[in-house]
């Protein structure tokens, strides 16, 4: 479970806030959708959650715990382990081949999630072919088209089997053809699998899938109680 | 993290940004060529004056001084002798054969004869120091050696009656002499050139042959002096020159080392005659010497071989200072590597951001830098190795063929031991790394979202 309590975010050097006070509760296997315009502080509530960005007021708390607490390693080791992320630009190595980037977490796991290369590469197909990109492996994303590489942006996120996916804007860069396919892959993900997705948008097909619906305007939920369904 | 994996992306990084390291690298090429170009000069052109110019098979060690003037007085705060114990740890020097103690007669002694040849006898202070016979047994043989220390006590009137190695002590007194064993002694050849130059044209007197010098006998009062009266009774000694050697002291006598410490403990202390105030280090070989004055130098003391030392000395200053260059050039050349660093980290921020939200700690990140740095700097100290042995090679066939030769002219004049590639190798590393720490550490710092949104 992700609780948020009065979270403020205020960015250095600008006047105001980007998030006012947000209070939220997303529940374990829940599927968000964060809608709002540009500026309204979808991204940056999506990072706070994620543990990407640790300068807040208000409190975060992660099954219980205050993120703020944690330290690098431990807030690292959420990242690798619980969070799986997507972002609107991708953010992938083009010097890799799409089976690298996808296993670039595997890079950084300790413990138990440490594994040996033939698994990582097993992995890597599989969650490839999830994403509908089997036997892409061993391309660069250079020669993908914009919907192929969202897909192994999402592959790369679902690598370690995350409890939480956070996607900021999936669709946003993609055509209407290309961003249904890829709401209909999240809206799978949540159906088939024991996952709670964040998404930050401002496609309302993803609520269209079948998610509950957050409207965010210049850093507060418009409903108090966050609840529009 | 998989080690693989790891290798893979630093591999691949410095392949994506190699122009960058490459710009980089030329800097730590030149300084690793510069540095081990001019040490594995100087090393052979100091072994060689060492080895070959300045034989230094035989090495005369003494406590360094550390004198300082005051006033008209000139206070030694050093250690003025050596022990037993610093004899034993200059034995067990890797490369050293033999440690021969050499001890300083500490009381005044006067000596006096020479009717025979000068035609009427002259009486001199001397100095006098103690070697062991077996340093000089090459010299001088067995004529200079330790006399026996029971003393010859048969009862005589005449020196005939002693046999030739002994004289007739006593012979004129009322109860009659004993027959005392002649004490041998060794001069300098500096002590026969300097009488044969400006002593004997000073004092009138005739130039000598040295050969006619050996047999000649003379007496010493040990413990008299003219400038002050002695504490003890003086002992009169009768001695004996046997030889001329160049390991004999340059201005006095030379006698076995038993009887000055014998002298020393009769007529000083008892623990003057347990005091050296140098040593002579016979060394395995000539190879070996310049090994061998390092580490005596390591143990606080210094060696007393004029050429050799000073020839070496202003080699290692030469060296030093053309080694400095190179330093210089590395100490620039890790500045370059930041700078780039810099860049490659500004370029690479999202990346970085990346992989920070995958999971990568703030070491991980820091690591990844830290290891493309090692490898650009392996890589190119590699590459400056090579260019300065294939500058050295180029230098030996150039002296080869167009320098005239001249006494003790090389092979070569480059010396290339393992220690010195693996010294510079490392140098380079290291500067690498330390050059692209500064900015590993800020690339570690801050939040990914920072980083993922290119601030």
């Amino acid at each position: 479970m992700i609780r948020l309590q009065g979270v403020r975010k205020r960015y250095p050097g600008a006047d105001i806030d980007v998030l006012c006070g947000v209070d939220l509760t997303i529940g374990d296997y829940d599927f968000v959708s964060i809608v709002g315009r540009s500026g309204s502080g979808k991204t940056t509530l999506l990072n706070l959650i994620g543990g990407l960005d640790s300068a807040y007021d208000g409190a975060i708390e992660v099954d219980g715990e205050e993120l703020r607490s944690f330290a690098d390693i431990e807030l690292s080791e959420l990242r690798n382990r619980k969070f799986g992320h997507v972002f609107q630009a991708y953010h992938l190595l083009d010097h890799l081949t799409c089976r690298e980037n996808v296993s670039v977490a595997a890079l950084f796991a300790r413990g138990e999630m440490r594994r040996d290369a033939s698994w990582v590469r097993q992995r890597a197909e599989e969650v490839l072919e999830t994403v509908g990109l089997d036997g892409a492996g061993r391309r660069r994303p250079s020669t993908l088209s914009g919907g192929e590489r969202q897909r192994v942006a999402l592959a790369r996120a679902l690598f370690h089997q995350p409890a939480v996916l956070l996607c900021d804007e999936p669709t946003g860069n993609l055509d209407v053809e290309t961003g249904r396919e890829i709401v209909g892959l999240l809206s799978d993900l949540h159906r088939n699998g024991d996952m709670t997705i964040v998404a930050a948008t401002h496609d309302e097909m993803i609520s269209a899938a079948g998610a509950r619906v957050l409207r965010l305007h210049d850093g507060r939920f418009v409903d108090p109680e966050g609840e529009t369904e | 993290m998989i080690g693989r994996a790891w290798l893979r992306a630093v591999t691949a990084d410095l392949i994506r940004h190699w122009r960058h390291f490459a710009a980089a690298s030329v800097g730590i090429i030149l300084g690793v060529a510069a540095l081990t170009f001019f040490l594995a000069l100087g090393l052979e052109v100091r072994s060689l004056l060492l080895v070959q110019v300045f034989p230094a098979d035989h090495l005369e060690v003494a406590p360094r001084s550390a004198d300082i003037d005051l006033f008209a007085l000139r206070i030694d705060l050093g250690r003025d002798a050596l022990d037993a114990g610093i004899l034993a740890d200059l034995a067990s020097i890797e490369g050293v054969d033999a440690v021969y103690p050499k001890m300083r007669l500490t009381v005044p002694a006067l000596a006096s004869g020479g009717e025979s040849i000068f035609g009427s006898g002259l009486q001199t202070e001397i100095v006098a120091d103690g070697i062991d016979p077996e340093l000089v047994a090459d010299d001088v043989g067995s004529t200079f050696r330790e006399v026996d220390s029971d003393r010859n006590s048969t009862p005589c009137s005449r020196d005939e009656q002693c046999g030739d190695d002994s004289y007739c002590d006593g012979s004129l007194s009322f109860s009659g002499g004993t027959c005392r064993p002649f004490i041998p002694v060794l001069v300098s050849p500096y002590v026969v050139e300097l009488y044969n130059g400006a002593f004997r044209r000073s004092y009138g007197l005739p130039k000598i042959n040295p050969d006619s010098l050996m047999g000649l006998a003379f007496e010493m009062d040990f413990g008299a002096s003219t400038f002050r009266p002695s504490a003890r009774p003086p002992i009169r000694e009768r001695m004996r020159l046997a030889g001329v050697s160049d390991k004999a002291i340059p201005l006095g006598v030379t006698l076995p080392l038993g009887e000055v410490r014998r002298l020393n403990i009769a007529l000083d202390a008892p623990a003057a005659g347990e005091r050296y105030h140098s040593a002579v280090i016979e060394v395995q070989s000539k190879r070996s010497a310049p090994g061998v004055v390092d580490a005596i130098e390591e143990m606080g003391l210094e060696v007393r071989d004029r050429g050799a030392r000073r020839a070496a000395f202003a080699t290692a200053v030469i060296m030093v200072v053309l080694a400095l260059v190179g330093g210089v050039l590395i100490a620039v050349a890790a500045a370059h590597i930041m700078h780039v660093f810099y860049l490659v980290v500004m370029v690479r921020r999202r990346e970085i951001g990346l992989l920070r939200a995958v999971g990568a700690r703030r070491g991980d990140i820091r690591v990844l830098l830290v290891a493309e740095s090692a490898v650009v700097g392996l890589v190119a100290g590699l590459v400056g190795l090579v260019v300065a042995i294939a500058a050295a090679a180029a230098a030996n066939a150039f002296a080869a063929s167009r320098v005239p030769d001249f006494p003790f002219k090389p092979e070569s004049f480059f010396a290339f031991p393992p220690w010195l590639l693996a010294s510079v190798l490392a140098l380079a590393v290291v500067a690498c790394v330390i050059g692209a720490l500064p900015p590993a550490l800020r690339a570690a710092s801050g939040d990914p979202s920072e980083a993922l949104a290119g601030r």
